[in-house]
């Protein structure tokens, strides 16, 4: 996903360059991002105005490599209303274990730093969608 | 006052009881923790968690020094990591491929000619398991409260750890108890090329490149495991044995491994020893070796080289000297409580000299150990008579004594030795070889005959094995196993219709089955 972002950004500054249409980069291309650090996940998730989707994932577990794609293709359409945070648990160990996460995929949905709702285990589409857009209406009230 | 919690029930056995420690009337020194353990493998992991539910404050250290190529790995042991688990999936993966071929004989429209087992495939799933066991085994942690800190950990004095954070700080923390569980990790042997060319079973678990034409060094369980599932993955292994093959186990049935392997088509270079491994220009590895019976010097090419000449115990780290424990031959030496030469230090697992490097009995003497400590149990572990399994394509499972040591202890006069070949019923259809079908009783002569060990080799032999192993511990006798009514057909039922003794010299290759 990270790296069709980069295409798309050089596409579009190369295009800028050549002036060959109008454009515009809107900030909504950064709802999708894997945590780097504690830090990151302190600023971009528990500080984050706008509700959060952390998807708490292994790179050995084949229900969270079915399950990503979903949440992401589910969280572009809410088109900036909900953002989407991937965690790698064993780069952050001590950070899912805060969290509780015992078996993956663990979708958890923060709000004002804080543990709304969480999703454990890959679910169908259609159950994700709706759970995410629940929890975007509530948001918003 | 401090009050123990009523600890839950580990696998059915003993639980903690209800402890009230009362102050005494002289202070004692605070130390950080009740228990540190060195070690977070099989031994380490039990003696830690049963020390918690039995309401001790409990910090474990676990370090994997990577090895010279480099490969490293998570919590949880040996066992977990690049023993036990992985060899067994290994060895599963291998027994498909061969289920794969004979299902065509059962009538499944199998295209045998295209079946090929795909390495990097099946290494990725082996070590997405092991990771997947290594979240579980630190969540666990964290549910039983069990204190982690991931660094070595050593002594400084007899209750004092020094480590480093993985911030580079050094930290150091007391402890009333220390159990000492750093296991062990294969030998290099002393020639040159060994490290910078050779791998062990730490790294072929996880090994990236196919292994191709392998030479296995050693002829243990781990070699013998290793050369089978290498050659049940379509790799040609060669297996070099410095003088006999299993040291230790039954020689009449070691010999008969070494047959299977042979018909198995497993070259062995018998009574050689290697002297060194050079690269040659095209990658492949050159090693030489010597024959010490024709005193024939030769060299061999392969494109791997996996030592597995046995296994050292981690001492060199610990710094033992400042905490004046007693070593032997690399190993802790600890007495009958798993207490080593300093009263309130202990040690569990493949560290301990001359105790049985096996992942049960270092959960067991762990566990043990911690209710000894915490819970006023006066339980101490029995290593005697523990089942064990080599798995091979036809696996080799024993429990007891072999058939050499009980006619050394007790004279060939009061021995009876029960043994038959037997045909395993599925084996018939794809026309399996049943040459090496094979299992043996020792007993005593007389009376009804207390069975002293059991040996079997075919499949599935350690399903075959544990229960017996239980009968055995419960001093089974002759005269019940051969009362037992067998379950039929099965091959664990032989042992109920075992009849021919080695004493009468009659032929125990059996004519066919249910007679």
């Amino acid at each position: 996903m990270q790296r069709q972002f980069a295409n798309l950004l050089t596409n579009v500054a190369r295009q800028v360059r050549s002036q060959e249409r109008a454009f515009s980069v809107t900030t909504q291309r950064w709802e999708i991002f894997k945590v780097q650090s504690p830090e990151e996940f302190e600023n971009k998730v528990k500080k984050s105005q706008t509700p959060v989707v952390v998807d708490f994932f292994a790179t050995w577990c084949n229900p969270c490599k079915m399950l990503t794609p979903r949440i992401e293709s589910i969280v572009g359409e809410q088109a900036g209303s909900i953002k989407l945070a991937k965690v790698d648990i064993d780069e952050h160990s001590e950070l899912a274990l805060d969290y509780d996460v015992a078996a993956v995929p663990v979708l958890v949905i923060m709000q004002n730093g804080k543990e709304v709702q969480r999703m454990v285990g890959l679910q169908d589409e259609d159950k994700i969608r709706a759970w995410v857009a629940t929890a975007v209406k509530n948001a918003k009230q | 006052m401090l009050l123990s919690k009523l600890c839950r029930k580990s696998s059915g056995a003993a639980s903690c009881k209800l402890l009230v420690r009362s102050t005494s009337g002289v202070s004692k020194p605070k130390y950080d923790y009740d228990l540190v353990v060195l070690g977070g493998g099989s031994g380490g992991l039990a003696c830690a968690k049963e020390a918690v539910e039995c309401g001790a404050r409990v910090l474990c250290f676990d370090y994997v020094k990577p090895t010279p190529v480099g490969t490293t790995w998570g919590i949880g042991g040996t066992c977990v990591n690049v023993g036990c688990i992985p060899k067994k999936l290994m060895h599963q993966a291998c027994l498909l491929g061969e289920a794969v071929h004979e299902a065509v004989a059962y009538g499944w429209n199998v295209n045998a000619q295209n079946i090929k087992p795909d390495w990097r495939k099946l290494i990725k799933s082996v070590q997405n398991h092991i990771k997947s066991v290594n979240w579980v085994t630190r969540v666990d942690l964290r549910d039983k409260k069990v204190e982690y800190v991931n660094s070595m950990g050593r002594f400084v004095d007899a209750h004092t750890i020094d480590y480093r954070t993985k911030q580079g700080e050094r930290r150091q923390l007391t402890a009333e108890h220390v159990v000492v569980a750093v296991g062990g990790r294969p030998r290099y042997p002393d020639i040159p090329g060994a490290t910078e060319f050779g791998i062990t079973s730490d790294d072929i678990f996880s090994y990236e490149r196919e292994p191709g034409r392998t030479l296995v060094v050693g002829a243990g369980y781990v070699g013998l495991e290793c050369a089978c599932f290498l050659k049940g993955l379509g790799y040609e292994p060669t297996v070099m044995v410095r003088s006999i093959v299993l040291r230790g186990f039954d020689r009449q049935m070691a010999e008969l491994l070494a047959a299977m392997m042979t018909e198995r088509g497993i070259r062995f270079l018998d009574t050689t020893i290697p002297t060194a491994v050079e690269r040659q220009r095209n990658g492949t590895l050159l090693v030489r070796h010597h024959n010490t019976t024709t005193q024939a010097d030769g060299g061999d090419v392969f494109d791997t080289v996996l030592w597995a000449i046995g296994r050292k115990g981690l001492i060199d780290d610990l710094n033992l000297a400042a905490a004046g424990v007693a070593t032997q031959n690399d190993k802790v030496v600890v007495d009958h409580t798993e207490a080593t030469s300093v009263p309130h230090i202990y040690a569990v697992g493949d560290i301990v000299h001359g105790r049985p490097e096996l992942t049960p009995v270092a959960i067991l003497s762990g566990r043990l150990l911690a209710r000894r400590l915490f819970a006023g149990s006066q339980q101490l572990m029995d290593y005697t008579d523990v089942a064990t399994t080599v798995f091979t394509p036809l696996e080799y499972a024993c429990v007891g004594m072999s058939e050499e040591l009980a006619i050394e202890s007790r004279g060939a006069e009061n021995i009876e030795v029960f043994h038959g070949y037997y045909k395993p019923t599925e084996f018939f259809i794809p026309q399996k070889s049943v040459r090496h079908c094979y299992l043996k009783a020792v007993a005593e002569v007389d009376g009804d005959q207390k069975i002293l060990g059991l040996h079997y080799m075919g499949p599935v032999a350690g399903e075959v094995i544990q229960g017996f192993a239980a009968a055995l511990k419960s001093g089974l006798t002759v005269k019940t196993l051969l009362n037992t009514v067998g379950i039929h057909p099965t091959t664990a039922e032989e042992f109920t219709r075992l009849s021919i003794t080695k004493r009468s010299g009659r032929d125990p290759t059996p004519a066919s089955c249910c007679s």
